[in-house]
């Protein structure tokens, strides 16, 4: 129990951290929101009107000191351009870019774990040289790369799929979930997500390999042949399962690291998620929808970790905790 | 493909042109002595990635100037990092690439001819180049105060005379926006080309008529939108909805010039008094009926309290309004605005009096403006409603049929789709049957309708301008001479072909070929040449010693490169 306390006392600093590092990196970058609202009739009074509306006319302890206090609240302050609370921009952005994200990672991990651990057993045949160095290069490739010659082949070609977008143009549902759980939707998610899958399945499949492959030389794994089970039967039950070990870190930490990098894929694909939402902040100065973002990504992440952290010890007791 | 070719010859023949004659003049007339010789001159530029034409340009730009004698570094710079540095920092740069772009209120030409060269906006407005002519202010006041608009032309005129001689810029090319339309969802003749604008304007949107079962007129934008909402001025996708759903007092024409809309008739008593006349068959979405006392709250509410302050500036010009019977008001102007029909009537929208009088309580005595009152359905009294936005990837509106104009169509849905190549795809689709804005490459969308007799193309001319910049503050810019030769060293035609594609027209002033009604195409653009230059730099005493192009006798160089 004192170690999971540790851990989040541990977690809570590392966020801490990131939110002043956030803070701070926002207001010394070059220009001001006010580049943004460039206008040939914003006097010299409208724009020191806009700066004390956005606060940003206090010195910058005391607009950090404020931005720590509504943090607490679990307040993440208001957009500069959109006037809305940060959190109902990122609201509407978050399941998009959760549903994709866990589609993606979800298949790429499926076919990964599955294709790392056959592999393992086909060492030195003519698979392992084939399959290997594909997974190598679509891991290797740029993910707009993928993603166009997606496009090109099965929206612009075939016709099979639409060229991006969520839902079909003016599509209505009677919610939320009835969109989410539409054909149409899942029409929209395949080239996205398959995108994704290509693009991440290089790191589970050779990292399940590899770990197979020193499980594989184990003397349990000797004894089990020994004990006359089934090629399959030890691969599976006896190989996989002590395999999985760091493949699950990978996940977690991939869940966290995906949320916020799928900017060139919801690009590619106009799909209306979180990482544009924070490249456009970005690139008009938006500091409270920046850090907001920046915030939200963060916090998955590190959450994901505490509890990776944790579930580490359940799953392999070796992991000591002393 | 072809024009691709073609641009590569052009920039080889350019580059082996500079050599030819890059030591003409150079040893005439040194024995006299010169001042010191030129600092290296920054040339500031837009990314590659952001303004690929800007970047383009911009290196053309240098090589020219470099045959000159000059040193010049082309430096691309992030847009916010651009703007900070040319912006606030008025006296800090050389010379940049900067636009302005075209908007429909633009085709008045006071904007551009009054914020953009009057030196009382050179502290901290347009006039960001400090341009400083006494004569020019003069032409542009009169401008504004000139009613009669056979008179104003002539003052425009002589405005871009000014301009097109004193060179505070170095005016580049108007661009030519690329538009496209599926003929098998519309009827052709319903599709409206606006000048400076192109076919996503107004009038299409009201006017299209479907050919088939497609009723809803899907739209693109590359960018996502901020907010709809009647007293916020957010990007160009914002405004395109906003037009449709409330309505304004005036609307500018597919010519560029403003006719009534909402009012029956607007008639100037004088020059300061301007009598206006709603109609009187006008409803908001929720079924009210517009009444003049909204169209007051609408001006007073900017006007009268600080509430609204992005739409402020439209209503300065305005004394006090005074309700002259049941559909009818009278104006009161503090000065005279020859632009005012376009600028404050064509502005400023109509909101029902019944939701935002609340809102304006609501925020009394608090910091909050109006501008952050956000209606989950916005109510106005436009051609279209709102149905739902979601401003990061659609926004539906569908035809408000009790309108006096209502639309053909029954929807408009507006995408937002970032990615330029998928956006071809979707035009070929059916996904999008408008495309109303093309950043992608112009060769793609011509093979696409070639090879789809239902795409078609159009195209026209923008109000908007590319130019470069001179720091007029700074020497050697502050001299019309130096400033002159510079321009003189640029080949238009060049910039067209290599940057633009083709998807261009050189450009001589300020005031675009795309509102004819203003544009004086007698007023011709300077003759160019890299040797012609240098002849004028060379009588105003610049001369080039080993190399570099030194000052005129007697001046020393004072400033640094900016870092």
């Amino acid at each position: 129990m004192s170690y999971a306390l540790r851990r989040l006392v541990h977690s809570f600093f590392v966020l801490w951290a990131i939110v002043t590092i956030l803070f701070l990196m926002f207001r010394l970058m070059p220009g001001n929101p006010l580049a943004a609202y460039i206008n040939e009739q914003l006097t010299e009074e409208d724009q020191r009107l806009i700066m004390v509306q956005f606060g940003l006319d206090r010195p910058l302890y005391e607009q950090y000191l404020i931005y720590i206090a509504n943090l607490f609240q679990g307040n993440l302050g208001m957009s500069f351009f959109r006037r809305e609370p940060v959190w109902d921009v990122l609201k509407s952005a978050l399941p998009n870019t959760l549903i994709l994200t866990i589609s993606g990672l979800v298949m790429a991990y499926v076919f990964g774990v599955l294709a790392g651990a056959w592999l393992a057993t086909k060492r030195g045949t003519l698979a392992e040289g084939v399959i290997v160095p594909i997974a190598l290069a679509t891991r290797a490739a740029p993910e707009f790369w993928i993603g166009m010659i997606l496009l090109t082949i099965f929206a612009f070609t075939l016709g099979w799929f639409p060229a991006g977008g969520a839902n079909s143009p003016g599509a209505t549902y009677a919610s939320e979930w009835s969109r989410i759980f539409s054909f149409d939707f899942l029409l929209h998610i395949t080239l996205p997500a398959l995108t994704l899958a290509l693009y991440l399945q290089g790191l589970p499949l050779l990292l399940m390999r590899s770990t197979m492959l020193e499980i594989l030389h184990e003397e349990f794994i000797t004894m089990s042949k020994i004990k006359g089970l089934s090629p399959w039967r030890i691969t599976l039950h006896h190989a996989a399962r002590n395999a999985l070990l760091p493949v699950v870190t990978a996940f977690a930490l991939g869940l966290g690291a995906t949320l916020g990098g799928n900017v060139v894929v919801e690009t590619v694909f106009s799909w209306p998620g979180l990482g544009r939402v924070l490249v456009s902040a970005v690139s008009q100065s938006d500091y409270p929808l920046a850090q907001g973002a920046f915030f939200l990504i963060s916090l998955v992440l590190i959450t994901l970790n505490f509890f990776v952290d944790l579930v580490y010890g359940l799953l392999d007791p070796r992991v000591s905790h002393g | 493909m072809t024009s691709l070719v073609s641009r590569r010859r052009l920039l080889l023949t350019l580059t082996s042109a500079a050599a030819l004659s890059s030591t003409m003049l150079t040893n005439q007339a040194l024995a006299q002595g010169a001042g010191d010789p030129i600092r290296k001159i920054i040339l500031i530029t837009d990314t590659q990635g952001a303004v690929p034409q800007a970047f383009q340009a911009a290196q053309l730009i240098a090589q020219a100037w470099r045959q000159l004698g000059l040193e010049v570094e082309a430096r691309p710079m992030a847009r916010q990092a651009q703007t900070d540095l040319v912006w606030f920092n008025r006296d800090k740069w050389d010379t940049t690439m900067w636009r302005m772009v075209g908007r429909p209120e633009r085709s008045d030409p006071d904007e551009m001819t009054f914020n953009l060269f009057h030196s009382s906006t050179a502290p901290r407005g347009f006039n960001f180049v400090g341009y400083n002519s006494p004569e020019y202010d003069k032409v542009a006041e009169q401008q504004r105060q000139t009613v009669d608009p056979t008179a104003r032309k002539a003052l425009v005129k002589q405005a871009q005379e000014i301009v097109s001689r004193d060179t505070p810029y170095a005016f580049l090319v108007h661009p030519t926006t690329l538009q496209a339309f599926n003929q098998n969802v519309f009827d052709s003749a319903s599709i409206v080309v606006q000048k400076g604008v192109g076919i996503r304007n107004f009038w299409t949107f009201i006017g299209a008529t479907p050919k088939g079962s497609q009723k809803a007129i899907i739209i693109n934008s590359g960018t996502a939108l901020q907010a709809i909402h009647p007293l916020y001025i957010a990007g160009a996708p914002d405004s395109w909805i906003n037009e449709l759903i409330w309505d304004r007092l005036v609307r500018i024409g597919p010519d560029g010039l403003p006719r009534p809309w909402a009012a029956e008739s607007f008639k100037f008593v004088d020059d300061k008094t301007v009598d206006v006349t709603i109609r009187g068959d006008m409803k908001f979405h929720d079924g009210k009926p517009v009444t003049i006392e909204d169209v007051i709250f609408s001006y007073e509410a900017p006007l009268t309290t600080d509430k609204s302050p992005m739409f402020k500036p439209f209503v300065t010009d305005i004394d006090r309004i005074e309700k002259t019977g049941d559909r009818s008001m009278r104006i009161h102007l503090k000065r005279v605005n020859a632009a005012f029909a376009t600028t404050a009537l064509g502005r400023v929208f109509i909101v029902p009096k019944h939701v935002w009088e609340p809102h304006l309580k609501s925020v009394e005595g608090k910091p909050d403006t109006l501008e952050a009152i956000r209606d989950p359905i916005n109510v106005g009294s436009g051609p279209f409603k709102q149905v739902r936005a979601r401003l990061n990837e659609e926004v539906v509106l569908e035809r408000h049929a009790e309108h006096w104009a209502a639309p053909k169509m029954e929807r408009v849905i507006l995408r937002v789709i970032p990615n330029a190549e998928a956006v071809v795809g979707m035009v070929r689709s059916g996904e999008i049957n408008l495309l109303s804005e093309y950043g992608g490459d112009p060769d793609v969308l011509e093979k696409l309708a070639k090879d789809n007799p239902a795409i078609k193309l159009t195209q026209v001319t923008d109000v908007g301008i590319e130019f470069m910049a001179f720091n007029n503050r700074r020497p050697p810019f502050d001299d019309a001479v130096f400033r002159n030769a510079l321009s003189a060293a640029i080949d238009r035609n060049i910039l067209v072909q290599a940057a633009w594609s083709g998807y261009a027209v050189p450009s001589v002033s300020h005031v675009s070929p795309a509102i004819d009604f203003w544009y004086a195409a007698d007023v011709k653009a300077p003759p160019t040449g890299i040797n012609l230059a240098k002849e004028m730099l060379q009588k105003a005493g610049y001369v080039v010693e080993g190399g570099r192009l030194r000052y005129p006798a007697g001046k020393k160089e004072a400033l640094q490169p900016p870092g």
